[in-house]
């Protein structure tokens, strides 16, 4: 196998395209004048992405899976503390699949 | 000179120093465990859809975006032409110009190659500490590119690692790491929720995540649900108290 071969064009086309959408939002939002409305949109946006990664996850997820969203979700308003809310979320998971086996 | 724009205002109060470089690499730390899983998992996945070492390693510098890269190796082991691989890529960083629209106000204050550079490293997790620590105050644009490096070191590392090893290491699903970044968006969520946010935009990114689910493919849900929240935030009437910046 050729060390990097006809690839290197797929992938450095790949590249550019990936790092023209981390650059596009930023720069776009230099051409748009940041009034009140525009900032409540933005601040709207992690919530809204969050939800965006969670929900599918949710609405198709394994038993095990919702369960371990629903103690993330649980720990973190318990402790206040996202990290630990995520590994709570993840013990749950991995033990309920090693049950499951 | 006694006129101060806001844009003037947040121009001079951005810095970018080692310090900050240095709080959001050691802030993001958590995150790095699963960044170094996630890209030890694609490098076991490339050598297993036929790409050399080389080639595993290559396309994680070049693109840098976990759910890209795995659905590019798909398209390219099915046969997909340029085209299409690059659009398949293209729809799953949609999210990525929402993620830098976010990080406008607080790049802008620093020099362009910074704050592009910054940008080169701009992913899911790094994003949602940005967003959380700039809420709890931090100004420091050094931040952004710290907990960047975080996430980027170990995919790199992990990459090469799983590449080099192939299917040596432990089952990533038993551990259930393939779960976590969604539990830690699940308790980010639950957290933000509890902050008084504009719920109507909520509501509306819900019905639209599960919607795109239902009649798109992987990576549109996020698109959707972001274009969506962002667009019925903009057309409420601003609230001093919205959400988290």
């Amino acid at each position: 196998m050729t060390v990097l071969g006809d690839k290197v064009l797929l992938f450095l086309a790949l590249g550019l395209s990936t790092y023209g959408c981390r650059a596009a939002g930023f720069w776009l939002m230099g051409l748009v004048k940041v009034t009140p409305r525009v900032e409540a949109a933005l601040r709207a946006a992690p919530l809204a992405v969050m939800i965006g990664i969670v929900a599918p996850a949710a609405s198709r997820g394994s038993a095990a899976e919702i369960a371990g969203l629903a103690a993330s979700a649980a720990v973190m308003l318990w402790r206040r503390s996202d990290l630990l809310a995520a590994f709570a979320g993840l013990l749950v998971v991995a033990g309920l699949r090693a049950l499951a086996r | 000179m006694t006129e101060t724009s806001s844009q003037v205002a947040q121009a001079q109060s951005t810095t970018f120093t080692q310090a900050g470089v240095r709080r959001g690499f050691i802030t993001s730390q958590p995150l790095a465990l699963g960044s170094l899983m996630y890209g030890m998992t694609f490098g076991i996945l490339a050598l297993g859809s036929g790409l050399s070492v080389v080639e595993a390693v290559f396309m994680s510098l070049t693109i840098y975006s976990g759910s890209a890269q795995t659905a590019a190796v798909g398209a390219i082991s099915v046969g997909a032409g340029i085209y299409a691989t690059v659009a398949t890529v293209v729809l799953l960083n949609a999210r990525y110009v929402l993620y830098g629209a976010t990080l406008r106000p607080w790049l802008s204050g620093t020099t362009t190659f910074k704050a592009y550079s910054a940008l080169y490293l701009l992913g899911d997790g790094n994003w949602v500490v940005c967003m959380k620590a700039r809420a709890a105050g931090e100004s420091d644009a050094g931040f952004v590119l710290g907990s960047g490096l975080a996430m980027f070191f170990p995919w790199m590392a992990g990459t090469l690692v799983g590449a080099l090893t192939g299917g040596w290491i432990p089952n990533p699903r038993a551990l259930a790491l393939d779960f976590f970044l969604v539990a830690f968006c699940a308790a980010m969520m639950a957290g933000m929720l509890r902050a008084r946010p504009n719920y109507l935009a909520a509501t509306a990114a819900l019905v639209a995540a599960l919607l795109a689910d239902r009649f798109f493919s992987a990576g549109w849900p996020i698109v959707a649900a972001g274009a969506t929240g962002i667009l019925t935030a903009y057309c409420c009437k601003p609230r001093p108290s919205d959400g988290i910046a």
